[in-house]
């Protein structure tokens, strides 16, 4: 089990390096990794779908208002892997959210980091985390 | 006495009986891929490299363009290929080494293989003829019968279709894959793969190596809500909102 368990993670932390980039999943390459933007706000939708997880919140433009954005996630199995599930996050969860943005300037990004109402912060286990700046 | 030499006669019998089945391994369970990626594996396990594929003349010329948008991807980190991204499965021989674990199911008359990504599932029938390429429908995973060789499990399958490719190669519709499959060790599994096709000059021969998984269950993979395109200049998009 131990060891089962220390392999997943090893797993995750590769599944990305996925040094056979021949394996690479989906494009990530569609993502600013130069830089990131941090959002603060409240969760409308968490969608536990594959290909992929989308994560959607209404995050405080600091005007008073709110802005809706989307973000992508890897797949359930993954994620599942690396400890979230299908509850982790649920609509009006006040979250903290660092994510890679959109190239074409669409309202949202690629999930890097999420700050739970606990405080807790998860990693969704981004492929190559390592090349995606966190700048914000 | 007159009780227990009896007994002992049939459990010799049974044991004669059993024996053709013990001789041959058990590789029911889920695998997933050895080494894992940044792990350094044991020479007496790990895969041998893939190496190019031997085209003849006439076809080469599409496999190097092809290898060459390939390489620019990589670089670009886009996928290898576009199937995943249009949530199409890989198809053999490409699902061998899938992105997920794997689980095989094995009775002595089929033995089904399910990759995790996309619920990949190919079906090995025991001991049956293999058709003619041209007397089954091209799919995905063709038509596989498999034979036991000692402990080696020998598949055979044809009727692939030519649009399924592994590694962006081209092959005819009679393409034939071998593969020779058998435990190395108790949680070691090799498949030695054997490509033969007319538009090879030689076999392409390689192998993958898997390790079992101790306690996993296979996950559901249903592509039910891709939101990501390839736009008209190939580059892979993301829909916002539904």
């Amino acid at each position: 089990m131990k060891f089962a368990r220390e392999h997943y993670l090893a797993a995750l932390a590769c599944a990305a390096t996925l040094a056979a980039p021949l394996h690479a999943h989906h494009s990530f390459a569609m993502f600013d990794n130069t830089r990131s933007v941090t959002l603060h706000g409240k969760v409308t939708e968490y969608q536990w779908t594959n290909p992929h997880v989308y994560l959607d919140i209404d995050a405080e433009d600091g005007k008073g208002g709110t802005k809706h954005y989307t973000m992508e996630m890897t797949s359930p199995n993954m994620l599942h892997r690396g400890g979230w599930s299908s509850r982790t996050i649920k609509p009006g969860d006040v979250v903290t959210a660092v994510m890679s943005p959109l190239r074409d300037g669409q309202p949202g990004g690629l999930l890097l980091q999420l700050t739970l109402p606990n405080g807790k912060t998860m990693l969704p286990g981004v492929p190559n985390a390592q090349r995606y700046k966190i700048t914000s | 006495m007159t009780t227990i030499l009896p007994a002992l006669l049939l459990g010799v019998g049974l044991a004669g009986l059993a024996a053709p089945a013990l001789a041959q391994p058990d590789f029911s369970g889920t695998w997933e891929r050895y080494p894992a990626p940044e792990e350094t594996a044991d020479p007496r396990y790990a895969p041998t490299p893939i190496p190019d594929p031997q085209l003849k003349p006439e076809h080469r010329a599409e496999w190097e363009a092809g290898q060459k948008i390939l390489a620019e991807r990589l670089r670009e980190g886009q996928p290898a290929g576009d199937n995943y991204v249009h949530c199409i499965p890989d198809g053999m021989p490409a699902m061998m080494m899938g992105m997920f674990p794997m689980e095989v199911f094995q009775r002595a008359e089929q033995i089904n293989i399910t990759q995790e990504a996309f619920n990949q599932t190919r079906r090995i029938y025991m001991n049956q003829t293999l058709p003619n390429w041209d007397e089954v429908d091209p799919s995905f995973y063709g038509r596989s019968v498999g034979h036991w060789e000692g402990d080696t499990l020998v598949v055979e399958t044809t009727g692939i279709k030519e649009n399924v490719r592994f590694r962006w190669t081209p092959h005819s519709g009679s393409m034939k894959i071998t593969e020779r499959i058998r435990l190395l060790a108790p949680d070691i599994l090799q498949d030695q793969i054997s490509i033969d096709d007319a538009y090879l000059e030689k076999p392409w021969t390689y192998s993958y190596s898997f390790r079992r998984m101790q306690d996993y269950k296979l996950q559901e993979y249903i592509c039910e809500d891709n939101r990501e395109y390839v736009d008209p200049d190939g580059n892979t998009r993301l829909k916002i909102g539904k």
